[in-house]
């Protein structure tokens, strides 16, 4: 058997190191050389790098992914608990679940783009706002924190349900039914039974909200304009506008160290796989 | 709180589609602008002249094809291995890769490639977007099909062995045939996946290797486009289409035996 | 497992069956700085597949170019990274006797401070930096003006740090060009300061904002204004009291070219007069061809925001190379001011 099994897992253990492991030494390598003039990277080896990483300027980069991931995980946990809770108790529990699955995998750039559309000052929304007179000037809708929040929550929203909803089927109806027989009324039952029980689910949907959130790019880049910097969009700018290669891969180590911190930290305190 | 719930779902399934509907229904629009002018096909017909498009959807065809295939064959074959017994350094760098950020993945890509192209005489273009694609997209047939792997009785397997075939027609002829469903809805999760990526595929294609969502990105940069919206609904109706019969044939697979 | 592999195969041979023995070529240049028949005529009148591919800043450009094996072919750069691109070894030397329409070019761009004997580069098109702004305000006639909150939210700069730097060291009243540390900062600040106020940093990008009327005001090249202005009457240009820089975008011939001879064909076919008008025309561009500049119509020769005059050119300075430790700096900063 073990040869066989070597053999099968042979192909993607091949693909593994050469297309995952390989890339992420080089990434390591060049984060310790120095930047060229116009490009390129070479000696001298230095760690100058993640210095210049911890550097104030760039530290209000990292703050601002933070919070903006913490402000769209907490948005999607708000948003995404009822709908979770109406899909596990519904009678066409499939249906639903799939329907909140499906925009999630057409595509996400042209998902962007349809805020981009909507968003804008000659969108349909400040379009429909201004035909209606409730505003006389546009909203500043696109461009901006909220709007890159928005694409955020947008995004991510099905990760938060998903989890969710795994963790509310399987609560167990009786507890429900035990809390209402004592007198409690919907919304006591609701916080004070029903939301502790989802914990674990609770923890999943956040996790896998918030370390994509972390790492964004795309998101901050159309519907931020540039202006709403985070980490990836950083990590690109340096690769390729800015050419420097050396301290792009030094931040990409910082996000990836980032990344699997929360995991770790997360893992460790619900002692459970999440994935 | 028995009535407030459906109607917060309503609003929430709203939300979630309201964007992709309104940009479809606009994408039929006879004006440029948000101001509804009249009903027409013309954007479509535009998408479609348009050469640059046409050759981004040829590429990022080909791209999701090869690339879902190799990854969906190595995936399985991979699960299978797993599922026998843990590969534990296999499996954490599958996890891993599936929770680095694209943007890391990206440039570790284009990091590698073109430290290896000061060997090789080659440069960037549909095969390094190939690679990069089957590179990121092998995690999804692994979980894919591990999943599946997961209801199956290994019996079945003992079985076949006990009646005398050898390892390998066990596999073909009893656990493939049941990993059918899995092995197919992975491919088509690949090629969704591939067919949807920008980030990766932006940083490490070369001159003939432009994508569609690289088309699509460099229109939405420069504002609106009407063709972009009649591409975009294309695109999500397509991509919905493949899901769906994905999301088919894993419920299938699971109700069945 | 037949099955696959044919289906591999297939994909494979699809994929690589358009490549055949004919002459071909690749071409990197700027977005919409060709006219739409150029490519066509140029492929039909000499035999050659033409792959032609877009970018919105020398620095994307050079990016996938500094590799040194691209795929590229012809590039487009503008003058300040011609004398960079050519101590990085990257452009090769063009060979005079196969361009002789090189007469064809205007008196400036004979012999460019940037290569003298014209032996790398070829300029192409040109420009100067200033403002676009809509006509229903306050005209904004100088780079301070900018710097005012009354187009909040409506404003870009463009996403060049030559460009922005330059902006804010013309304001501080220094030059475009600057090296010294202590200029460069200033310059630094005051882009800080005008960060809040903008909308967004866009190159070319900001040209359909300005005819929608989504932006109000923009740093702008000369091109991008023009084609702004065609498609909307309520914009004006305006040259910066300040100062501004100039800039011209040259022809160059990558080193890593295997298709060196056809490059020059390439090159020497756009310097036609006809070619080079019309571009410029269908454009709107400012062409470097004295030649092709006669045969247009006497409003284009004579329109102010592609031609400035002598008394307005005196007031620009071109865009200089820089020494590393200045280019350096200068790269640092940037990404200072974009990531705050």
């Amino acid at each position: 058997m073990n040869t066989l099994r070597r053999w099968f897992l042979a192909p993607a253990s091949v693909i593994t190191i050469l297309l995952f492991l390989a890339p992420t030494a080089i990434v390591c390598a060049y984060s310790v050389l120095t930047r060229g003039a116009y490009g390129g990277a070479g000696q001298p080896v230095t760690v100058e790098n993640f210095f210049r990483v911890f550097d104030p300027i760039y530290a209000e980069i990292f703050w601002r992914s933070l919070w903006i991931s913490v402000v769209s995980t907490l948005l999607c946990l708000v948003l995404g608990f009822p709908l979770a809770l109406f899909i596990a108790r519904s009678k066409r529990r499939m249906l639903f679940l799939n329907l909140v699955m499906l925009p999630f995998w057409t595509s996400f750039l042209i998902r962007l783009y349809a805020w981009m559309f909507l968003l804008r000052d000659t969108g349909l929304i400040n379009s429909l706002l201004l035909s209606a007179h409730i505003i006389s000037r546009p909203l500043p809708l696109l461009f901006n924190d909220f709007a890159v929040i928005l694409g955020l929550v947008y995004g991510y929203l099905p990760f938060m349900v998903l989890p969710l909803y795994a963790t509310l089927e399987k609560l167990d109806p009786a507890l429900i039914d035990a809390a209402n027989d004592l007198g409690a009324k919907p919304f006591v039952t609701l916080w004070k039974v029903i939301v502790p029980l989802s914990r674990g689910g609770v923890a999943a949907g956040c996790l896998l909200v918030f370390i994509p959130c972390l790492g964004a790019y795309l998101t901050p880049d159309l519907l931020g304009g540039g202006k709403t910097v985070m980490l990836g969009n950083l990590v690109q700018n340096q690769f390729t506008t800015a050419r420097d290669w050396p301290f792009g891969s030094a931040v990409s180590l910082v996000l990836m160290a980032a990344v699997l911190a929360v995991l770790f930290l997360a893992v460790r305190r619900k002692g459970e796989d999440l994935l | 709180m028995r009535r407030l719930l459906p109607a917060y779902a309503v609003a929430a399934y709203a939300f979630l589609y309201l964007p992709l509907l309104v940009l479809s229904a606009f994408s039929f629009n006879a004006s440029r602008f948000t101001v509804w002018h009249g009903f027409t096909f013309h954007w479509y017909a535009e998408a479609f002249r348009n050469q640059q498009m046409l050759d981004a959807i040829f590429n990022s065809l080909v791209i999701g094809v090869t690339a879902s295939v190799v990854a969906t064959a190595a995936g399985t074959l991979a699960a299978y291995g797993i599922w026998k017994r843990r590969a534990s350094w296999l499996t954490n760098s599958l996890y891993l890769s599936l929770l680095t950020p694209e943007i890391v993945t990206g440039i570790s890509l284009l990091a590698f490639f073109q430290w290896i192209f000061r060997f090789l005489h080659v440069q960037l273009g549909l095969h390094t977007v190939i690679l990069a694609h089957v590179s990121f997209s092998l995690a999804y047939a692994v979980v894919v099909v591990l999943a599946r792997l997961r209801n199956f009785d290994a019996i079945l397997e003992e079985a076949a062995l006990d009646l005398g075939a050898n390892e390998w027609q066990a596999f073909r002829r009893v656990t493939l045939p049941f990993l059918a469903p899995a092995i197919v809805a992975a491919a088509l999760l690949c090629f969704a996946v591939s067919f949807d990526d920008y980030v990766i595929t932006s940083l490490v294609a070369g001159v003939n290797s432009e994508t569609l969502p690289m088309v699509i990105y460099a229109l939405a940069r420069r504002g609106i486009s009407p063709a972009v919206n009649a591409l975009s609904a294309m695109v999500t109706f397509g991509l919905g289409a493949l899901i769906l019969i994905a999301e088919r044939l894993q419920a299938r697979s699971k109700a069945g035996k | 497992m037949n099955r696959r592999v044919f289906l591999l195969g297939v994909s494979g041979a699809l994929a690589g069956c358009s490549r055949g023995a004919e002459r071909r070529l690749n071409v990197y240049n700027w977005s919409d700085y060709i006219a739409r028949e150029t490519i066509p005529n140029f492929e039909r009148e000499f035999r050659v597949r033409v792959r032609y591919g877009t970018y919105e800043s020398t620095e994307e450009m050079l990016a996938k170019v500094m590799s040194g094996n691209s795929g590229w072919d012809v590039a487009f750069p503008s003058n300040s990274f011609v004398v960079p691109m050519r101590q990085m070894g990257l452009l090769a030397k063009l060979d005079r006797h196969r361009l002789p329409n090189l007469v064809n070019l205007g008196e400036r761009f004979q012999s460019p401070p940037w290569d003298r004997q014209l032996g790398c580069s070829i300029p192409y098109m040109h420009g100067a930096t200033g403002i676009v702004y809509s006509k229903q305000g306050p005209a904004a006639t100088a780079w301070a003006d900018l710097w005012t909150t009354h187009y909040q939210g409506r404003m870009t700069m463009l996403d060049d740090s030559a460009e922005v730097l330059g902006a804010c060291l013309k304001r501080l009243h220094h030059s475009v060009d600057s090296t010294l540390p202590g200029e460069l900062n200033a310059a630094k600040d005051l882009a800080l300061r005008q960060k809040p106020l903008l909308r967004a940093y866009l190159n070319a990008e900001v040209r359909d904002q300005l005819v929608a009327g989504d932006v109000l005001a923009a740093q702008a090249w000369s091109v991008t204004a023009q084609q702004a202005m065609d498609q909307s009457e309520h914009l004006a240009f305006a040259y910066p009291e300040e100062g501004f820089p100039l800039y011209c975008d040259n022809g160059v011939l990558l080193e890593e070219s295997k298709r060196k001879e056809i490059a020059h064909e390439f090159l020497n076919y756009l310097l036609r007069p006809e070619v080079a008008a019309a571009i410029a025309t269908e454009m709107r561009t400012a062409t470097a061809n004295e030649a092709a500049r006669r045969l247009l119509p006497a409003k284009d020769r004579e329109n102010v925001t592609l031609y400035p005059t002598d008394q307005i050119l005196s007031n620009g300075e071109w865009f200089r190379e820089m020494p590393a430790a200045a280019q350096r700096l200068r790269d640092r900063l940037w990404t200072e001011i974009k990531s705050a």
